[in-house]
């Protein structure tokens, strides 16, 4: 456990690693010690052990400027912790908490597997400690302030997500998860495709526990739509609930972009989801009908509650078809036209239709019900914001642009192409 | 290999025909409808099937098309047929005993013209068939080619039409000239549009055409050849067209007819006014269609699917097709009746004459569906003008009452084809209204939302793509496998089935 034996067989005790840690200037040389100064398995064991003069090393070290040897000690600790005696496990959580808000982000970028590492020990730690809860708060600061900005997918993203998504803590996931991912950059950390799929899978789940339908459309719809040679089972499992989403915001599908893979839809036409989709909108007895039918494998696949609102919210889409179809109808004539029986509870859902601005109509005295026109209003604030969007996309798309334009490849390939003509034209 | 599955649809397409139920088609003074008339402008075999079809769906003419249909059967000798009009009228009796009288009261079955019939074909096929093994020892090609066409004539004439079509395709192999695969095209057309299989006539229509130009194109070569004066080449060219021309309108008619029989009606209007003049359908007229069923069926699809001017210029100023129209008159006026708006007096015509549409076997499947979309092109039509009306009006103009409209008009909102929306309550058909600019608005702000989202969505999947971040399959299995294991998948990756953490529905 001790640092004695190590440095019998000439290998540098954690003294040796920590005097390094807090001399040497030069973080570069620092990160290269550190991921070679001894074999894997012992590496681990010297770093989860303490220093010569008993004092642990995380209540010396200073997370922010010494923030790699902090990361490698903290993140072997985390990994040993059953052999880690408990007065030594009792300084952790402070320790978490202090590395995650104090961190330096550049430094932490040379050692990103460690990073990655310290993630998936925090977790495990809190779930040790029976307090899984307690992860949420110093992955979030974790993920927020480790990539560049957070258009940056990170191996972090997916162990956070998931843990909020398990643990049903949702709103903790939105300072997140209200940025788009928009890059990807593999030096920041060792991704893997999996992680794309799973944060945008589990994004989706929070926000549509959230019940913001687009944005939770738009993460299945990336999960789904995801580069692939063949379809992932978490792919399949996003088009089911990416379907069910868009029942209940537009009471039909769309189409996925083209660029989804085949055998993926086809693989949705032969589940269940495939009937309930093409009964959808119907009267809601009809549709419960349908699932009735299929209960188990809905509820063994967990989008049961899903199927739930989507049959719930079927009378809208009827009555909004009802709208493109007539000016006025009776309250009694709607029920008929949805399945509902009883007036009072169309004259309830219409109601809440007209609150929601979902259609635009009246009910006179005599439960008749007079549709206008939805009347689309813009106001001035809200045109000039779509056009800063505009310009500021556009910017963005420039930006990108020119950088392929000076990439390497792009000059290599354009240079031989001339060449070629060149040579061409000679001949 | 070719023929096997043409036999297997036919059979199906015979059960079927026995198993669906006909609506029964009313006879009456609303109905008018004279059976003598009607099936003396046919002759042969559609005479007999025409007459069996009618027994089938109209209760109160069987007694007489039976009588008709006996005498006409025990002309030619085609047994099966004949047992069939005897079944035919016990199936008509059984569903209304009530209405007519037993089929032993008006005929009885002729067993001894039977044996004799039987006697006779199986002699003459016992003939055709030794006739062909010797010619086939012979190896003589010209007289095989013979022997499989006489057999063919002589199973479509005893009725087994599957045995005729094989010979009949069997006689290709030995065709030598372009003629003979001509031949060969029309008597299969022939024989398939009398058996109602429609699907297949396309392919023999384009044989048929092939083999048209390249008989034509052989006998120009061969007629040039002794250098023929100028004007004699003229005189081939002339003649050569016209040949090509009979042989075309019974090409038009056939894919006509296939058309119709798949439902697609607008190009079955096309191709029947395509067909030429009268006296081009030699002996098919009659013996396969009446020049009055072609006034019909086209003008039926012609209203039903094109638009105004197009039934102007191409149906009523077709001079050519005047001539087909003359042996319909109320074609005429109901065509007259439609270009002028007045549309009760079609609805009412095409009611009047529905019987006359129903017995017709190549239309009677259709009916219905051209009377709806003629009714509701009719309704589109009438409404275009209008900016609001009141249904009642409507319900005038086409004689219907008020709900009946109604439901049609809704239906034919929900289906897109009227921009407008009813007012229930006062009863009013109002055409929609939009502001333009609005509506510019609302579509330019959509768009730029979704253009945003597409490209914020590709530039990540063209980043995952350069980070190679793509989903492969599991090592050890190959590409060629395409359906991934999904077991072998999530085992790979290490991952649980995703639903696996998520603990519990989120509701």
């Amino acid at each position: 456990m001790s640092a004695a034996g190590a440095s019998g067989h000439g290998l540098p005790s954690l003294d040796d690693v920590f005097t390094q840690i807090t001399t040497n200037p030069n973080v570069a040389n620092v990160a290269s010690y550190l991921k070679t100064f001894a074999p894997r398995e012992v590496r681990e064991t010297i770093l989860a052990s303490a220093l010569g003069s008993g004092q642990d090393p995380l209540t010396v070290l200073d997370p922010h400027r010494n923030t790699l040897g902090y990361l490698y000690i903290l993140s072997a600790r985390l990994h040993s912790i059953s052999t880690a005696n408990p007065v030594a496990n009792a300084i952790l959580p402070d320790a978490i908490e202090a590395f995650a808000s104090k961190f330096n982000p550049p430094q932490a970028r040379l050692a990103a597997d460690r990073v990655t590492l310290l993630g998936k020990g925090i977790v495990r730690f809190y779930e040790a400690a029976h307090n899984p809860r307690g992860a949420i708060a110093p992955l979030s600061n974790l993920v927020q302030r480790y990539p560049p900005n957070l258009s940056y997918l990170t191996t972090l993203h997916p162990i956070f997500l998931r843990l909020c998504v398990t643990q049903r803590y949702f709103a903790a996931a939105l300072p997140v998860l209200s940025h788009p991912i928009t890059s990807v950059d593999p030096s920041l950390s060792d991704l893997h495709y999996n992680d794309n799929l799973v944060y945008h899978y589990a994004g989706g789940i929070a926000l549509g526990s959230l019940k913001r339908w687009q944005q939770a459309e738009e993460f299945f719809e990336i999960c789904v739509s995801a580069p692939a040679q063949v379809p992932a089972a978490i792919q399949l499992e996003a088009f089911k609930k990416l379907v069910l989403v868009q029942l209940i915001q537009y009471g039909e599908t769309i189409a996925p972009p083209k660029y989804t893979l085949p055998a993926l839809q086809r693989q949705l036409k032969n589940t269940p989801y495939n009937n309930f989709v093409k009964a959808y909108p119907a009267e809601v007895s009809t549709l419960r009908q349908i699932v009735a039918k299929e209960q188990e494998i809905f509820n063994q696949e967990k989008n049961l509650g899903l199927i739930n609102q989507a049959i719930d919210r079927a009378p809208v889409w009827l009555i909004k078809k009802l709208t493109a179809t007539y000016l006025t109808l009776g309250l009694a004539d709607i029920g008929k036209e949805v399945g509902i029986n009883s007036p009072e509870e169309v004259r309830e859902i219409i109601l809440s239709m007209i609150d929601s601005g979902e259609i635009n109509g009246s009910i006179s005295q005599d439960g008749t019900v007079t549709f206008a026109d939805p009347v689309p209003q813009f106001s001035k604030d809200q045109l000039d914001k779509m056009l800063v969007d505009a310009q500021e996309h556009s910017r963005l798309l420039n930006e990108i642009e020119r950088h392929l334009n000076a990439s390497k490849e792009y000059l290599t390939k354009v240079c031989l192409i001339r060449f070629c003509r060149c040579m061409m034209s000679l001949c | 290999m070719d023929i096997d599955i043409i036999d297997d649809e036919m059979t199906q397409a015979y059960t079927h025909r026995a198993i669906g139920k006909r609506p029964r088609v009313p006879v009456d003074d609303a109905h008018p409808f004279e059976l003598e008339t009607y099936i003396s402008s046919y002759s042969g075999r559609t005479y007999v099937d025409r007459l069996i079809h009618i027994m089938s769906i109209c209760p109160t003419l069987a007694p007489q098309a039976f009588q008709l249909a006996i005498r006409e059967a025990q002309k030619g000798r085609d047994t099966t047929l004949y047992r069939s009009i005897f079944q035919a009228y016990d199936r008509a009796h059984a569903d209304a005993p009530d209405e007519i009288p037993e089929g032993s009261s008006i005929a009885t079955v002729d067993h001894k013209w039977l044996e004799e019939t039987n006697a006779k074909n199986q002699a003459e096929r016992t003939k055709l068939e030794v006739e062909l093994k010797t010619y086939t020892s012979n190896m003589i090609k010209e007289s095989i080619r013979m022997a499989h066409r006489d057999l063919g004539v002589f199973y479509r004439s005893v009725g087994e039409q599957a045995a005729s079509l094989k010979h009949y395709t069997k006689s290709r192999e030995f065709c030598t000239t372009s003629q003979h695969v001509l031949d060969m095209c029309l008597s299969v057309l022939e024989l398939l549009m009398e058996q109602r299989s429609y699907s297949h006539i396309g392919t023999y229509v384009f044989k048929a055409e092939a083999a048209l130009d390249s008989a034509t194109s052989v006998r120009q070569a061969a007629h040039q050849a002794p250098e023929a004066p100028a004007g004699s080449a003229q005189a081939t060219r002339e003649r050569r067209s016209a040949e090509r021309e009979r042989v075309q309108s019974k090409l038009d008619v056939a894919t006509a007819i296939s058309h119709l029989g798949q439902s697609n009606y607008e190009k079955a209007a096309q191709a029947f006014l395509k067909v030429g003049p009268l006296k081009g359908l030699e002996e098919w007229s009659g013996k396969l269609i009446a020049p009055g069923d072609i006034a019909i069926y086209a003008t039926l699809c012609a209203l039903a699917t094109f638009s105004r001017p197009q039934i102007k210029s191409q149906v009523l100023d077709n001079d050519n097709f005047g001539v087909y129209i003359e042996q319909e008159p109320y074609v005429r006026e109901l065509l007259e009746a439609y270009i002028n708006n007045r549309f009760k007096t079609v609805l009412e015509s095409l009611d009047r004459y529905s019987t006359r549409h129903y017995i017709d076997v190549h239309l009677a499947p259709h009916v219905l569906n051209l009377t709806n979309l003629i009714r509701s092109k009719a309704l589109v039509q009438y409404f275009q003008p209008f900016a609001s009306i009141k249904l009642e009006r409507m319900s005038q103009a086409f004689g219907w009452s008020v709900d009946e409209l109604e439901q049609q008009v809704v239906q034919l909102i929900q289906a897109g084809e009227i921009k407008a929306r009813v007012d229930r309550q006062n009863k009013i058909l109002k055409a929609k209204e939009t502001d333009q600019r609005a509506a510019l608005f609302a579509k330019a702000i959509k768009n730029g939302q979704a253009m945003q989202a597409a490209n914020r969505k590709l530039l990540l999947r063209m980043r995952l793509q350069q980070a190679d971040l793509v989903v492969k399959p599991p090592k050890g299995q190959g590409m060629g496998g395409g359906m991934m294991d999904i077991a072998a998948m999530t085992g790979m990756t290490g991952m649980h089935h995703p639903s696996s953490y998520m603990s519990g529905d989120y509701y």
